[in-house]
């Protein structure tokens, strides 16, 4: 007699213990339930393992004074700490001003140059030029710039034989002039990122409306204005999100190229994190400041990520 | 009127092609002199006064093979990466066809949790991942570096392949289901063979940002054992020169030309996936 054949009528006459198809088909039903969550556990358990776990372990690091040897509690020093370290502030000032001037140059540009190259009939050449720098490694992309500005002071010399300047530019000894090589080396990096989905969604939207505009007599700019970006409103928040939280994490153009220096004029909050924790081997100072950063995160992706992506339903 | 129009277009048509041309002079001007650095002897890079035509020489590709161990540094790459993407994908795929397929309570909130791991700054996370890894015994080695990649990709993988699931029609899986097929054939079967281009898309961003990983690799590689190439980069150092920039910009080089090939390939599917799929491509 198989208990696996369901069909079998004899089966629902099986001894007390063995299971019935009634009970089969329950326990079925419950499987189904949880069928679901079976398939999404193993992923989110490992995402749990590599953020949940070292946010806990961040949160509890944080009351210590963890230098070499045992953990010392310290309640809340850190975080006053925290509060009155002028270089935390700066950090954030930092990270703040250079990602917003990095990310609205690059907006900027990819739409114009996305508006141009859509309705271009080398559309996919232009693409796949412009993605070109976006494909080298930030690691390798940051030593170039670093040995252009700074090291090999090409940029000074070509400024020099053009009559611009006379004399070397000491990119290392001003604040701004930093600034700026790091804003111009994330612009050529990451510019591609929003040209290609912009053009995406200029592809997407309805050509004859746009068709009809100009048949009305629209201008260029009008189309683009009153019809294109409406349409594109969505899709250039989602872009913005992901490339803005990209850019608040900056790490490698600041560790190859200026190390937080001039001053610590173009140290960020990522970089401020690895340095008080790997250089200084002050962790649960470091740890505080992360916390500091997980909650600003967390808001953040409350308010914006939810309504961009989870709600969208897309 | 006629004629109106046709100048107006060709005004445009000037400007159009200007700023095209110029952005893409921009673009491909470093990657030349790249290119220029990396083909050049050594002694030419830093001198007091640039030199602008260099004197070709492989210097640079005869000290990566001879004198590091590049070919170490280049097996590290490959297999925490495609270990990594492998990861990924045995995780993603059943997650994202649960997140796009059936409607259960606390769904959302599981795909915003997934969701939300992109935008944690590695930083935050850096120190006590530090720690666990060294508790485990794992510093120094491709394993780690394997899991941490796959950690760092597993949410946009996840989201790729569900936007991709999400556009396959109920009917088709309708169909399969009252010829008798259950849910993991359908999937096996069905879901994964329509949605391959989405898979593929996926396994080439996640390889993107792992080549390009630096802060983790950067912590956990400690010694050539695990260097993967964006971080010997940084360890290429000559001595009292400093950097050895002529072999930064060859490796740089040679890992761009395959990823470049590849995304040639599904760049028509990129917008996409880089998206995570808010975008239809």
């Amino acid at each position: 007699m198989s208990t696996s054949n369901l069909s079998d009528p004899g089966a629902a006459q099986s001894a007390p213990g063995q299971p019935t198809p009634r009970t089969y088909k329950r326990r079925s039903k419950r499987l189904k339930a949880w069928f679901p969550y079976l398939l999404v556990a193993p992923a989110v358990l490992y995402l749990m393992m590599i953020t949940l776990y070292p946010g806990v372990y961040a949160i509890v690091q944080s009351f210590y004074a963890v230098k070499f040897g045992p953990w010392q509690p310290v309640g809340f020093d850190n975080y006053a700490r925290l509060f009155n370290d002028y270089q935390f502030w700066g950090a954030l000032w930092n990270t703040f001003v250079m990602g917003s001037i990095a990310l609205t140059l690059q907006c900027v540009i990819a739409l114009t140059l996305a508006f141009y190259a859509y309705r271009d009939p080398w559309v996919t050449g232009w693409r796949i030029i412009f993605l070109v720098p976006m494909l080298f490694m930030p690691s390798a992309v940051a030593f170039t710039y670093k040995l252009f500005f700074l090291d090999a002071r090409v940029f000074a010399d070509l400024l020099m034989r053009i009559g611009l300047i006379d004399g070397n530019i000491a990119f290392q000894s001003s604040i701004w002039m930093s600034r700026s090589i790091l804003i111009l080396a994330d612009v050529w990096q990451w510019t591609p990122f929003l040209f290609i989905i912009f053009v995406a969604a200029l592809q997407g939207q309805d050509e004859e409306v746009e068709e009809a505009a100009r048949l009305d007599g629209a201008s260029w700019y009008q189309i683009f204005w009153n019809i294109s970006l409406p349409i594109m409103k969505p899709v250039i928040a989602v872009a913005l999100i992901l490339r803005g939280i990209d850019i608040t994490t900056m790490f490698t153009n600041v560790f190859v190229i200026t190390k937080g220096g001039p001053a610590f004029g173009t140290e960020t909050i990522s970089y401020f994190i690895y340095r008080t924790g790997f250089k200084f081997f002050d962790f649960g100072y470091a740890s505080s400041a992360s916390v500091i950063m997980l909650i600003l995160t967390i808001i953040v992706a409350q308010f914006v990520v939810k309504r961009a992506f989870v709600s969208a339903k897309v | 009127m006629a004629s109106v129009r046709r100048k107006r277009r060709g005004e445009s048509l000037t400007l159009r092609y200007a700023i095209l041309g110029a952005w893409a002079l921009f673009c491909l001007m470093p990657v030349l002199w790249f290119l220029s650095i990396g083909l050049r002897p050594r002694t030419e890079i830093i001198t007091p006064q640039p030199i602008y035509w260099p004197t070709f020489s492989l210097d640079a590709w005869h000290m990566i093979w001879e004198d590091w161990p590049m070919a170490k540094y280049l097996r590290n790459s490959v297999l925490a990466i495609i270990g990594s993407v492998l990861i990924d994908l045995v995780l993603a795929i059943p997650a994202a066809y649960s997140l796009s397929r059936y409607t259960y309570r606390g769904r959302d909130d599981i795909g915003f949790y997934i969701l939300s791991t992109r935008m944690m700054a590695p930083a935050i996370v850096a120190i006590p991942i530090f720690f666990l890894f060294r508790n485990a015994g794992l510093l120094d080695s491709v394993w780690a570096l394997m899991l941490i990649y796959a950690a760092i990709n597993l949410s946009f993988v996840t989201w790729i392949i569900r936007s991709y699931m999400m556009d396959i029609p109920k009917e088709l899986e309708d169909a399969a289901r009252t010829d008798g097929a259950g849910d993991l054939r359908i999937l096996w079967e069905i879901i994964i063979p329509a949605i391959l281009p989405g898979i593929i898309t996926a396994s080439v961003i996640a390889m993107i940002f792992a080549i390009n990983e630096f802060l983790f690799t950067l912590l956990i590689a400690s010694t050539p054992d695990a260097y993967t190439m964006s971080v010997a980069l940084a360890n290429f150092t000559g001595g009292s020169d400093g950097l050895i920039y002529n072999a930064i910009a060859l490796v740089a080089f040679l890992a761009f030309v395959p990823v470049f090939l590849v995304v040639v390939l599904i760049q028509k599917h990129l917008s996409r996936g880089l998206t995570m799929g808010a975008v239809k491509g």
